[in-house]
């Protein structure tokens, strides 16, 4: 959080749009999903009784995932009218693109090396292969609990054409699903991303969009490098969020871990009294 | 003896002519309402209501209820051949195993809301409410409106489907469970250890102030 270093941006405000309208909807669907789902004990009761009942949970929770999914159908057409068309497919490669390449395979091992002590660090350009996973396991996690949630939304009409027991599968796959996504975010995407000694204590860059350059050239060298040679680095750099907006930044990004460890801790606490089998 | 033949002719088309306007009807119905109609609640083939598309029909194979179904679920009064029965004994003294599905253990739903009074007819008796002919109709029904035979079809008590029996009794039910769980086990046994030899990694490149570059 301090840093009177220079910054260079590194997402637009855009890309900030679509991670804070994210957090809010996921953080909604987290806490009443899993409030639905452990109803049968005292702690998904109070969660529940939070909103209402688990009628009007399992409703906002319906509700967020019919957001969640107009949001998800408005990002695909974002990146629809963001490809460059006359260059395609050429334009969806190179170094700027979250398109997995094998540069990424390469970086990985690379990357595994270097944690081992048996090579340099690897020069990340833009993205990094955690970076392009943590974005495509979302697209993954909304195919699968999309497809599953709109099954379950209306079971009734949903078995109009399909057959029945295949909610019995549908509800297990959302259930795994989702736990495994929030178990993902409230674990290794909240470490890797503000805890870990490179992000310790907090890493706002999602929030105010811009990184400590020296941050940047410590883990995406190869982008500052290749901004550098192409004489873009100046233009690229940016301003320093001021210092009501940075405390906010830290306050409600904490605010979200917080809760995310909230449910990750007692969802695991409570997980013996579910009764799935 | 003609008169014999247009008889016996006409005994063995009549039905024939009925059924296949039957089947033309449900198919017409299919696309209604949703609300009960009548042939919903009459005997006759199960398999011509289910409301599904054609192509779907190979999802059959891996779907539930492969084994044959015990002779007592048949019988009129299913617990007529248990000795030292009694209509006082709690169901869950005996179907312990049946009590660990969500319309019970989420929405609180006893046995004999779906399951009904005494005598508890067996679920494939002629007229038992849980006929799988009747079943959407009479105890679906009774909480989610304008359930269809297809809906009734979702299976209220379903197999663990971890263990194996459940390869056999609901296939899909369990190779679907057990590809999500490897794909989330394979996910947290990959990147748990991978993220802690990092950060040691990390820790290391700081601490030898060579910010871990060699």
């Amino acid at each position: 959080m301090s840093s009177a270093s220079p910054q260079v941006k590194r997402f637009t405000a855009v890309h900030r749009l679509w991670h804070l309208g994210l957090i809010c909807i996921f953080m909604t669907m987290s806490v009443t999903g899993l409030a639905w789902m452990y109803v049968e004990t005292p702690w998904g009761y109070w969660l529940a009784g939070l909103f209402g009942g688990y009628k009007a949970t399992l409703e906002i929770h319906r509700i967020a995932g019919l957001v969640l999914l107009a949001g998800f159908a408005a990002h695909i057409l974002y990146l629809i009218l963001r490809i460059d068309w006359k260059n395609f497919p050429k334009s969806l490669l190179g170094p700027k693109t979250l398109v997995f390449q094998l540069v990424d395979i390469k970086g990985f091992f690379q990357h595994l090396l270097w944690i081992f002590g048996l090579g340099k660090k690897p020069r990340f350009d833009r993205w990094s292969w955690w970076e392009k996973f943590d974005y495509w396991a979302v697209w993954w996690g909304f195919m699968i609990v999309g497809v599953t949630g709109l099954i379950l939304y209306n079971p009734v009409l949903s078995s109009d054409y399909i057959p029945g027991w295949l909610l019995n599968v549908a509800l297990w796959v959302h259930r795994i699903e989702a736990a495994m996504a929030m178990a993902h975010i409230f674990s290794i995407h909240f470490y890797l991303e503000h805890f870990r000694p490179h992000s310790f204590p907090y890493n706002a860059s999602m929030f105010d969009g811009v990184v400590p350059l020296d941050k940047a050239r410590e883990e995406h060298a190869e982008w500052i490098a290749r901004l550098e040679r192409e004489g873009r680095l100046e233009e690229m750099m940016g301003k320093e969020p001021p210092v009501p907006m940075r405390i906010l930044y830290f306050i409600g990004g904490y605010a979200v871990i917080g809760l995310g460890l909230f449910l990750l801790v007692f969802a695991l606490m409570n997980a013996a009294a579910l009764t799935l089998f | 003896m003609l008169v014999r033949i247009f008889i016996f002719l006409l005994a063995v088309l009549l039905p024939a002519a009925d059924a296949s306007a039957q089947m033309a009807s449900a198919e017409g119905e299919a696309a209604s309402s949703g609300y009960f109609r009548d042939q919903d609640t009459l005997p006759g083939s199960y398999r011509l209501y289910q409301q599904q598309p054609k192509e779907l029909d190979w999802l059959w194979a891996v779907g539930p209820e492969k084994k044959k179904p015990r002779r007592a679920s048949f019988l009129k009064d299913s617990h007529s051949e248990v000795r030292d029965y009694s209509p006082r004994t709690r169901c869950t003294d005996c179907h312990r195993e049946k009590t660990k599905d969500l319309h019970q253990i989420r929405m609180g739903i006893t046995c004999v809301q779906c399951h009904r009074d005494e005598p508890i007819a067996g679920v494939h008796h002629y007229y038992s409410a849980m006929n799988p002919i009747r079943r959407h109709a009479y105890v679906c029904a009774k909480c989610h409106e304008g359930a269809t035979p297809s809906f009734a079809s979702y299976v209220v008590h379903e197999p663990n489907p971890l263990v194996m029996d459940t390869e056999e009794d609901f296939p899909l039910l369990f190779y679907g469970v057990w590809i999500m769980l490897i794909l989330a086990g394979g996910v947290f046994a990959f990147f748990l250890p991978y993220v802690g030899l990092w950060s040691l990694r990390e820790l290391i490149g700081k601490a030898t102030k060579g910010g871990g570059d060699e």
